[in-house]
């Protein structure tokens, strides 16, 4: 029983499919949480919960069955049958901006908060009047 | 499931809109992404074996991708730059002397040099195995901030973190600048790269001194944040 479901799970389109679908509720996990939300740092961690679902998304189809890691080592000695390299090094790059943006944000806030003692969105209309 | 606000209709629809949207994009993608797609990367992998250095993702990111990376790091910094900017305040500038908890202090004594001789080596060792100078950096960052929390007396020097810095900025930009003049081309590699000594550490030219410098700039500049930021939460 247990085999059948592994053995099911292990083909590569199963795998993708649930990726994809995996990260795409991930990404309306997030939506939402910007949606609903007021708190400036429950959004930023919505921000984040989205971030984290593309990251998933690109990592995770970028995978293929019975492939390497595109690195040498232990008895590998040839660039041939491995992973693609560049969602890698784009998901790296991703990850470093959206930590400098994520802690500019949150430092933004801080100081916000420090100005005007608002924690919430709904009472930021300082700029209607 | 209590929400804090009710949504409204425009929401909701809005909502769905966009997941019928998305669904259907996937849909399309989904129908032609099995195997027999062209995948870029073949190119780069088979360009890879001529430069000597093992790990791919750290050519790409490092190499072929130099310039972004350049970029990137620069982002970085101005980050980092606005957060000093905006969260240093002169005159609330001391960490406060609060004894922390007694296994924090005793844990963060044993531990922080372990941290440290392991995002050197993930940082040193990035062109032959997992890792790089942005996760060794953040390695070193996350030990600092071990020992920043710990209060033990310990501080940071502003100036001389921005030394380092400073200094890994400028040597990022004369490397690129010296290929540039040698090899025509900005971040060439200049240095010898042998390629019957690929895996080994001294190989690859310059693409490990640029992920080492790489990664004393990121360690240094989340040091820097990771101060600012406590520094102001302590204040208050």
């Amino acid at each position: 029983m247990i085999e059948t479901l592994l053995n099911f799970l292990n083909q590569e389109e199963v795998l993708q499919v649930i990726i994809v679908i995996g990260s795409m509720i991930l990404f309306f996990i997030g939506l939402f949480g910007i949606l609903t939300q007021r708190h400036f740092i429950k959004i930023f961690i919505s921000i984040e919960i989205m971030e984290i679902a593309i990251f998933i998304f690109f990592i995770g189809l970028a995978f293929q069955k019975g492939k390497t890691a595109p690195m040498l080592g232990d008895g590998i000695t040839k660039f041939i049958n491995m992973n693609d390299p560049i969602p890698h090094a784009m998901i790296l790059t991703a990850i470093v901006i959206g930590m400098a943006v994520l802690a500019l944000g949150v430092s933004m806030a801080i100081e916000y908060n420090k100005l005007t003692g608002i924690t919430t969105i709904d009472k930021m209309n300082g700029l209607k009047n | 499931m209590s929400l804090k606000r009710t949504i409204p209709m425009t929401t909701v629809s809005g909502f769905g809109v966009s997941a019928v949207f998305i669904l259907t994009i996937l849909n399309i993608l989904m129908q032609n992404m099995p195997s027999n797609i062209y995948r870029a990367g073949d190119e780069l992998l088979k360009l890879n074996a001529t430069d000597g250095v093992a790990n791919s993702v750290t050519t790409v990111v490092v190499y072929f991708r130099g310039f972004d990376t350049l970029g990137e790091i620069a982002v970085l910094f101005i980050a980092s730059l606005g957060i000093g900017l905006m969260l240093t305040n002169n005159n609330l500038n001391n960490i406060s002397q609060e004894n922390s908890n007694f296994m924090l202090q005793i844990g963060a004594k044993l531990l922080s040099p372990v941290i440290f001789i392991f995002g050197l080596y993930i940082m040193i060792y990035g062109h032959l195995s997992v890792g790089g100078g942005f996760q060794g950096g953040v390695i070193i960052a996350s030990g600092i901030l071990l020992l920043l929390i710990s209060s033990n007396g310990f501080h940071i020097s502003h100036k001389f973190v921005e030394i380092f810095e400073t200094l890994a900025g400028v040597s990022y930009v004369v490397i690129g600048l010296i290929g540039l003049i040698i090899l025509d081309s900005f971040l060439g590699n200049f240095l010898p790269y042998d390629i019957s000594k690929m895996g080994l550490l001294l190989s690859g030219g310059i693409i490990p001194i640029i992920y080492i410098i790489v990664g004393i700039k990121v360690g240094s500049e989340m040091s820097v944040i990771v101060d600012n930021m406590l520094k102001r939460n302590i204040d208050d």
